[in-house]
Parts: C-alpha cells; structure tokens; sequence
C-alpha cells in the first residue's frame, strides 16, 4: 500500500491506565506519559483483536480510515461527567521541530477539534502553546541571549522564529476571539522572549509555563516581568523533543510491542507487511479535564498527529524516519 | 458552596459531645440502658441515612486538627511540669476582645449552642488531658492550592495566639506525650496527689482529666465495665545499663485506697515494662487528624477504604513517641497505649474467662485500626474482608429492614457490638428520630484509625465525611502542614487515578503492631499492595466496529470499551458486593501484596532496583504525577515540593523521625546514664530545645542548631 496518509494517534484517558503510563523511572523523561500511554492503548485494542487470521490486516479492525486518515485507534470519546462549569480544562499544543509553520493553521485547528469532540464540550479554559526551539534555562538569570539552535536555524527555519511564533499566534487569537479558548499562553518563555513578543500579539498570553525542575529557582527579572505583565508563571513537567520521529516507527512498526501497522523501514520490501514510507510526527496534543473543586482529574491524555509519505504541501522536511 | 462552613462542623463530633449535658449514669445504671441506646441509635442513623444517602456536595472541603500539650517551663527549678489550665486557657482566648470581635473562638460548653465562627480565626477546643488544647482552622480548607499554602502560616497563628492566652512560662507543645506524665514527681502544675474515685490511678489524679462531666464519666465506666483499671504495660527500650529484669521502679505495691489498688498485686505489671493505669495516658495523647467532606456517600466510602492502608504507613512515618512515665521505650508510636487506655473489654470478651455473661469475644479495643471496608467498589474482594468480624445480627438486619445495603450495615452493626459508656438519664426518655445523639453516643466512642462520618442532623450544608486519625502529632508546624497536605493530595490521587490499595485488612491491623516498634520505619517492612492501578480490562467480544469503516461515525461512549473512571460514583455502585466469588481470572489475593518498606511505599522501588510492575510505584512519584496534570504556580510547586521533600527524605532514613531524634538527644545527655531513666533535668532540655530552638527555627540548611537531623539530610 503506497500511501500518503494523516495517522491520528490517541492515548485515551491516561488517568485510568496508571500502570502503563507511570512505568519506573517516572519523571526522568516527561515524554513517557505520551509514549506509553499510546502504547498502552494500542495494545488494548490489539489484544482484544489478536484473533484475526491475517495479523497484518489486524490493525484494519482497531482502526478507522477516513479519507486520507487514519485514527489509531478509532476515536471514542469519553465525554465529562459533570456540567461543563465543573471542569478547568487545560489543553497544551506542541509545535514540532522541523515542520514548516505554514502548516500549523491547519494543525491547530485539527488538534483543538479532537480535543473538543473528545471531551464533548465546545471550549478549553487555557491553551497553551509550545513552541520548537523554546527553551528556558533558569541559571540565566534572563539575560539569555538567543539560543544557538534558535539564533542558527532562525535563518535556514522559518519555524523557529518570532515571526513564526507571532503567526502561529494569531491563528490562537481567532480561536480566543471566537470563544473557543478563554485564556492563551506560553512555554518557556524567558522574559526578554517575552518582551520581544508581546507588543507583536493584541491577544496577551495570561500563563507562562516553567519546567518543574526549575520552579524554586526562577530568576527575578522573569518573576517581576511576568508580575508586571499580569502573567502567571506555572510549572510544566514536558520534554522538549514530545515524539520523536523515531519513537514513532516503534510504536507504530512491527515490533514487538509496536501496533503493526508500519513497516520496519520508510523503504521496506514490498514482500514486508505494514505501510512503507516516511513518518513525521507533526504536532501533538494534550488535555486535561480537572473537576475544579475537588482537585480531581478526570481526563486527561494525548492526540499526536504523524505524516506518512508526503504531505499535502510537498514541503521537504527536516526530522523523518 | 456559599455557605459558610466552621470547620467544626466538617470535623466533627467535638460538639456533639460537649453539650449533652444532664445527670450521667453510673456504670452499673449505663449497662441496663446499653441495649436501649443502641436501638435509639440505630433508629437515628437509619434516619441520617435515608436522608442524605442521595446528598451531593460538590466541593472538597477538609480540615486538621492539631492538639497541644500546655507546658510550664520553670527555668529557676529547670523543670517542667504539665499546666492543668486548659480552662483558664480557653476562657482567657473567649475573653479577648479582638478575637470576640469576629466571633467566639471557644464554642460555648454550657449554652449548647456551639458558637459560629464568622471569621477565619482558629478555633480552640478542650480535650481529654486538662492540660491539652486542641486547634482547628476558623473554616475549612478548600483543594485550592492558596489554601493549601496557608496551611502553615494558619498552624503557625494558633501557635501563637494559644501562647498569647498562656502564662508567661507556659507553651503549646506539640509532642504526642509528656515524657515525665506519671512519675513520682509534681509533673503537674498545680499539683494534686493520685488516686482519685474516678481514675484511681496510682499515677495520676483525677484533676488530670478535663472536669466537664463528660470525662470523669468516660474513665470510670470504662474501668466499671472492665472490672478493672485500665492496663497499659510498653517494653522499656533495654539500654546498656538498664537493670534487668526491669521492673518498674514507680508501681506501688502498698496501696489500699481502693480496690483496683489489687490489680498490680494481681500481676497488671509486668516485667521488663513500664507500666500505666489510666485513661489519660492514652487519651492524653496528642494527634494529627484530617477530615475530608467527600462528594458524596460512595466517594466517601471509596476514601475510607483506599486510605485504610495508609493509615499504619503514616503511623510509622510520623513516629514521635519514644519515652513514657520517664522512661526510653521500645516502641515509637502511642496508638496501642491509647488503645489499651480505653480498653473496656471484660475478661470474657477478652477471653480469659469463658462467655457466660458477655455476648462475645472481641479482639480489638474500642480504640484501634478499623475492621471493615465499606465502599461498594467491584475490586472488594470477600477475601480482604475479616470473616470472623463481630457483628450485631439483630441490630444489623433493622438497618437491611430499613434499606440499607449489607456492606454499610455491617460496619455499622461491628461499631454498635459496644455499649455506650456515657449515658444521660435524660436522654432516655424520649427518641428524638431527628437528632443524632444516640447514633453519635456509639459512633464517637469507636475510636478507629479511620472514621466515616454521616453528615449531622443540624446542619444540612455539610456533606459525607471521612477522617483519618492515625498520625502522629509532628514537634513543629512545618511538619504538621506537610503531613496535613500530603493526605489531602494522596486523597486527590486515589481519586484521579482510581487507585486501588487494597489488602486483607488483617494485614492492615498487622501493620498498625509492625508500626510500634522501635525505628519500625527503617527496620521493618510491611504489607502493601504492588500494582495499585485499575485494570484496563479488555473490551468484550462484540462486533462494535466495522473494520475500516468508511464514514466517521464513532460508537456510542457508553461502549463496553469505555472503562475509564466516573467521578460521579455510579462506577463504583454497579455490583461489587463482597459476597460470592470473585470473577474468574483474578489471581490469588496472596499474590497482589507483599512486604514493603515505608520507603518503598513512599518513594517507590530504590534507585538501582530493577524495574518490575510487580512493585508498588510510590505514593510521591504518584502525588507528583498528579501535580504535574495541574496548572501550579512556580511558588506553590516549589512550596509542595518543601513538604514532600520532608516526608520522601523521612521515609527513607536521611531525614530522622521525631522519635528517632528524641532517643539519641536522651542518649547524648550529660545526664543520661543509659539506664533507660529520663530524668527531670534530661526532660527539661529536652523540652527547652524544642521550644526555644526547634520548633521557632525556619531554616536548618546550616546543618546546625538542636534538632537539624529531622529538617536537612547530613549531606
């Protein structure tokens, strides 16, 4: 099967599959929650339709095709229990590295209508958006200069850089002005990101988001500025690099614990079961639906979205496997 | 919730007791009335039942509830010796008049009327000892993390303002005991001479007690029902120069004032122990409970039962307990000598003597780790359950006549096989269906490591509730907070992740002995679930997709496939009675637990260990996990992070335990002779540190200063 085809990978609740997704060592890599909980989630449904006679067609049953895209596993939303008012629902979009921005209009909007479909409910209280290349480092102290990643690829990757970052905004702003998403914000921002950005955006972000580990050591220029700019600044527990291209093949390959619906390599023989060609994660996605007064998470899991073959746009890109 | 809430109310039954007032009975009058106040009590709780089984109480409220030795520190005489002025106390606190401003502080023992807190200043309660004080927040605390932040600022001002309504040289002191409670010596201030007709201790007098009727009451039908007094007998801890045997060189064996004086000739005291003869040196025992209001009956019963096996991890963890009546002690923790303190059980319930007049045989004091699960959970097995748990059939089978499902009746039918031991004549007159003092009479006197608590009669606002009772009182604030919040979230965790820790809760009254020992938190292991996860069970076999269907209709998300967890509890009322097999596939009870160190519970498998999901992930990690899926400010993550530090580095021995850090202080002293004695001038010190030093000190990094080792790791 030669294809160019939009797999849609989901977790499901990750609250209700704690053994999977809190493998040991838990927080030494912030991914896991995303890899194993996709994982784990294959495999269920795997398992329940392992009695196919034709294991490599097994996938067919588990999964739905819908023009161009696949859904592993098929979507089967777990609306909330309670009203909508009970819940804080927080969503967190992740931009990959590599993938060019003119895709992140489209890419939003296809990552924010799972969520709300997923979820049943027609708005989020806060998104916030990661951005690749965004990385703040508490030792510092603000007066960070532009990383070298960011300051080198800001000529040869246009998904890097302010100008990127400012578009891929304003697409957040409609969604904000239409009432879909309450409150925006950021990640990592250090403040003289922050400073560059806000006078280019009319919708301000409200929450810049720090990596835990930092959270006792926050430097005073981001604490004052985020202060002065009516930003609060919250703890993330995320990795930059969410899902790896690699990651993918195996989660999706035939491997063991993979979901066998790949093959091994982009270029596999024709005689290897699964679909050849590249894979290219492109965004990702994750929610969390917490009953505000009671501290009680609900639901809480991932969508990513994985390019196999070309994309639509023909656009080369950097990180595929 | 709008209204307004005193925490009172969410924690408890305090008031209940309070205000009963009227003419009590004497034991051998209360007896005859026993069968009669369970039947009215009964009636009350099917009452209560029926009328808020369908309640619905949208908000997480809760509370904790801190308890205070009063001290008085002599530095001319370099003694210290309990001050029996909790009266005084709290009227000087009721009298003040800013604090009057926003409402009484002290509910009103005589009006009956508990007074209304408007405000959000604490609130003082009396309690058992006269030289105890208990501390509540002026109102509830909420799961927003602002709140959980001023948990310790708010521990921090009843500090304070208790100390403001004190003597000059009297302190708060959170210490669970008076090391020095029953010696020889005046340790009390004022002082009285033992043996009095109410605890006809040898030790201590009655004016210990706290006076209201209630309390003298208590002590002397539980010593008439017994037919003795009450005996607590604690291992000394055996030190290089300890004389051996050890005989308890304070018992005296001469006294003829009452006829209980018989029972130490009678053998009460046993060797190589310290030994104790009163109510008070159990319930004059400080602790550390947390109430939460649940969001209703089944998350309350789910949370009763998931945090039952915490409750001798946490025991454990927070041991503070390591001298009684002068002496070093083999065991860490007070509960077993509050359990025996109120140990009412006659001879043939205990079984030293055959049943002839006695309905049964009970293996537990009114006092000690709970025997039931009660949540109408699927993952109930009946193998978790004590077969040969004591029931009232009768009473048992009025509450199934009235509706009630056999898992809650049964519970309750095992707290009502006790008799009430405080009984007011007036109270016999007539049955106030509406009222709760009968229920409350039975209920409050079962003092079990964890509480589920029906909402009152009288105040409609407040919902189900559960406690947790098994911790022990922490030396400072710091401590206090961190605990207080660390079961909060752990109760957001079970909840979240659906957690499932159950055990045979033999294993859990096991663990609660496992817990005494001495250093039983480095040198013991105990029983704990490994895999505390739900099962993600697979779909059933059912056509529900049509392999690659075309359109983008996705099935129904009632689907057999939807096995993620329902907050609103109607999960977890599906099926699930204990009775009957389990379903088929489940593997034998034996293999879901094993033994644990309270590190491995807490902090997970030790760094090195291999992986395996055979092991218990650790209640930090989980916590964490679950702080993670919040959106935290920097400040109250790095905050929380303070106090699960604590309690992560005290699991796993760098950080010492209260009791750990009070042995070696004793051993360490000048005038320690290694004798197993703690003399006045050792307690002095002991005393002086922590007011003077430990408990005021904020910052311990310097690795320097009394009392570091329980604050900063040696590095």
């Amino acid at each position: 099967m030669a294809a160019n085809m939009k797999l849609i990978l989901s977790t499901s609740n990750v609250m209700s599959s704690g053994q999977s997704v809190m493998r040991r060592p838990i927080y030494s890599k912030s991914n896991v929650e995303l890899v194993n909980g996709l994982r784990a989630n294959f495999s269920l449904y795997q398992h329940h339709f392992s009695s196919s006679n034709n294991p490599s067609d097994a996938y067919k049953q588990w999964t739905t095709q819908e023009d161009n895209t696949l859904f592993v596993p098929v979507l089967r939303p777990q609306t909330l229990s309670e009203p909508r008012e009970s819940y804080d629902i927080t969503v967190k979009l992740f931009y990959l590295p590599g993938i060019p921005a003119s895709r992140r209009c489209k890419h939003t909007r296809e990552a924010i209508d799972l969520v709300l479909k997923e979820l049943g409910v027609q708005s989020v209280d806060l998104l916030i958006v990661s951005f690749p290349g965004v990385s703040f480092d508490a030792d510092d102290d603000g007066e960070e200069e532009m990383s070298e990643d960011e300051s080198a690829s800001a000529d040869s990757d246009d998904s890097q850089g302010l100008d990127a970052q400012v578009k891929s905004w304003k697409v957040l702003e409609d969604y904000h002005s239409r009432g879909i998403i309450s409150q925006l914000g950021l990640s990592e921002f250090s403040s003289d990101r922050l400073d560059k950005f806000l006078p280019e955006v009319s919708v301000r972000p409200t929450v810049d988001q720090i990596n835990v580990k930092d959270c006792c050591v926050v430097p005073k220029t981001l604490i004052m500025y985020a202060k002065n700019n009516n930003i609060e600044l919250l703890t993330h527990n995320d990795c930059m690099d969410i899902l790896p291209c690699g990651t993918t093949r195996e989660l999706l390959g035939p491997g063991d614990g993979g979901a066998h619906i790949l093959a091994s390599n982009p270029d596999s023989p024709d005689s290897e079961p699964g679909l050849k060609g590249n894979i290219e994660p492109q965004w990702v996605i994750k929610y969390t639906a917490v009953v505000k007064d009671r501290g009680v998470v609900e639901n809480k899991g991932y969508f990513a979205m994985a390019q196999l073959g070309e994309s639509e746009d023909g656009l080369p890109s950097k990180s595929k496997c | 919730m709008t209204d307004y809430l005193d925490a009172n109310d969410i924690l408890g039954h305090r008031l209940l007791l309070m205000v009963a007032l009227g003419t009590p009975l004497q034991w051998d009058q209360a007896k005859g009335a026993a069968a009669h106040v369970r039947d009215w009590g009964i009636e009350q709780l099917l009452t209560i039942w029926r009328n808020n089984k369908d309640k619905e109480r949208a908000v997480l409220l809760w509370g904790d509830e801190v308890e205070y030795l009063v001290i008085a520190v002599d530095e001319s005489e370099q003694k210290v010796r309990l001050s029996l002025s909790q009266a005084e106390v709290l009227k000087a606190l009721a009298e003040n008049e800013e604090l009057a401003k926003h409402g009484s502080m002290v509910p009103d023992l005589q009006g009956g009327e508990g007074a209304k807190n408007s405000c959000t200043l604490p609130t003082f309660h009396p309690e058992f000892g006269r030289f105890m004080l208990e501390s509540t927040p002026g109102k509830p605390w909420s799961i927003d993390f602002k709140d959980l932040l001023q948990v310790e600022a708010d521990m921090k001002r009843r500090r304070v303002i208790a100390k403001e309504h004190m003597a000059k040289d009297h302190y708060p002191v959170t210490l669970t005991t008076f090391p020095r409670l029953g010696t020889k010596d005046d340790f009390i201030t004022p002082y009285y001479p033992p043996s009095g007709p109410a605890l006809r201790s040898q030790f201590v007098p009655d004016e210990i007690a706290n006076p209201h009727i209630r309390f003298p009451t208590l002590a002397a039908n539980i010593r008439g029902r017994r037919g003795r007094k009450v005996e607590l007998n604690v291992p000394v801890f055996k030190d290089k120069e300890t004389p051996w045997p050890f005989h308890d060189p304070t018992v005296d064996y001469d006294m003829h004032q009452w006829p209980e004086d018989d029972d130490v000739r009678n053998g009460a005291a046993k060797d190589n122990c310290v030994y104790m003869d009163a109510m008070a040196f159990g319930m004059g025992s400080c602790c550390l409970q947390i109430t939460f209001q649940a969001k209703n009956i089944n998350e309350g019963r789910r949370l009763y039962d998931q945090l039952s096996p915490l409750g001798p991890i946490l025991l454990a963890l927070t041991a503070a307990t390591p001298i009684y009546k002068g002496f070093l002690v083999d065991t860490d923790v007070r509960w077993n000598q509050i359990s025996r303190a109120v140990d009412d059980r006659t001879r043939e319930e205990l079984g030293e003597a055959p049943l002839k007049n006695d309905r049964w045989r009970i293996p537990k004091s009114r006092y000690a780790s709970n025997s039931t699960y009660i949540a109408q959970d699927p993952r109930l097995r009946s193998e978790y359950l004590d077969p040969d748990l004591v029931v009232d059939e009768k009473l048992k089978q009025r509450l199934i006549d009235g509706g009630m499902d056999d898992l809650l009746a049964t519970h309750f039918a095992h707290l009502f096989i006790r008799d009430p031991l405080v009984v007011f004549s007036e109270d016999l007159k007539e049955l106030d269906v509406n009222g709760s003092n009968h229920f409350e009479n039975l209920q409050s006197t079962n003092w079990q490591h964890m509480r589920f608590k029906p909402p009152p009669p009288d105040n409609p606002s407040i919902g189900w509730r559960v406690e947790f009772r098994s911790m022990e009182i922490q030396m400072t604030d710091f401590e206090n907070a961190a605990f207080s919040i660390f079961i909060v979230l752990l109760s957001r965790v079970i909840l979240s992740f659906d957690l499932n820790l159950y055990i045979p809760i033999a294993r859990t009254t096991e663990n609660m002995e496992t817990a005494h020992k001495r250093n039983a938190l480095l040198d013991d292991k105990f029983w704990f679930r490994k895999d505390p996860f739900p099962q993600k069970t697979t779909p059933a076999a059912s056509p529900f997709l049509r392999p690659q269907a075309s359109n983008s209709e996705v099935p129904s998300q009632q689907s057999e496939l939807d096995q993620s967890p329902k907050l609103n509890g109607a999960r977890h009322t599906a099926g699930g009675t204990t009775s009957g097999t389990p379903p088929p596939g489940l593997s034998p009870v034996e293999d879901e637990y094993c033994l644990h160190t309270v590190s491995e519970v807490i902090n997970g498998p030790s760094p090195g260990a291999p992986t395996s999901t055979d092991q218990f992930p650790g209640l930090i990690p989980l916590v964490q996990h679950y702080l993670s899926s919040l959106n935290l400010s920097v400040t109250t993550r790095c905050q929380i992070e303070r106090y699960l530090e604590l309690i992560a580095r005290r699991a796993d021995g760098s950080l010492w335990t209260n009791a750990r850090w009070m042995r070696q202080y004793v051993s360490e002293h000048a005038e320690y002779k290694h004798d197993s004695a703690v003399n006045e001038k050792v307690t002095y010190d002991l005393i002086k540190a922590l007011v003077d030093e430990i408990e005021p000190r904020e910052d311990w990094s310097s690795r320097q200063g009394v009392g570091w080792e329980m604050f900063e790791p040696s590095g």
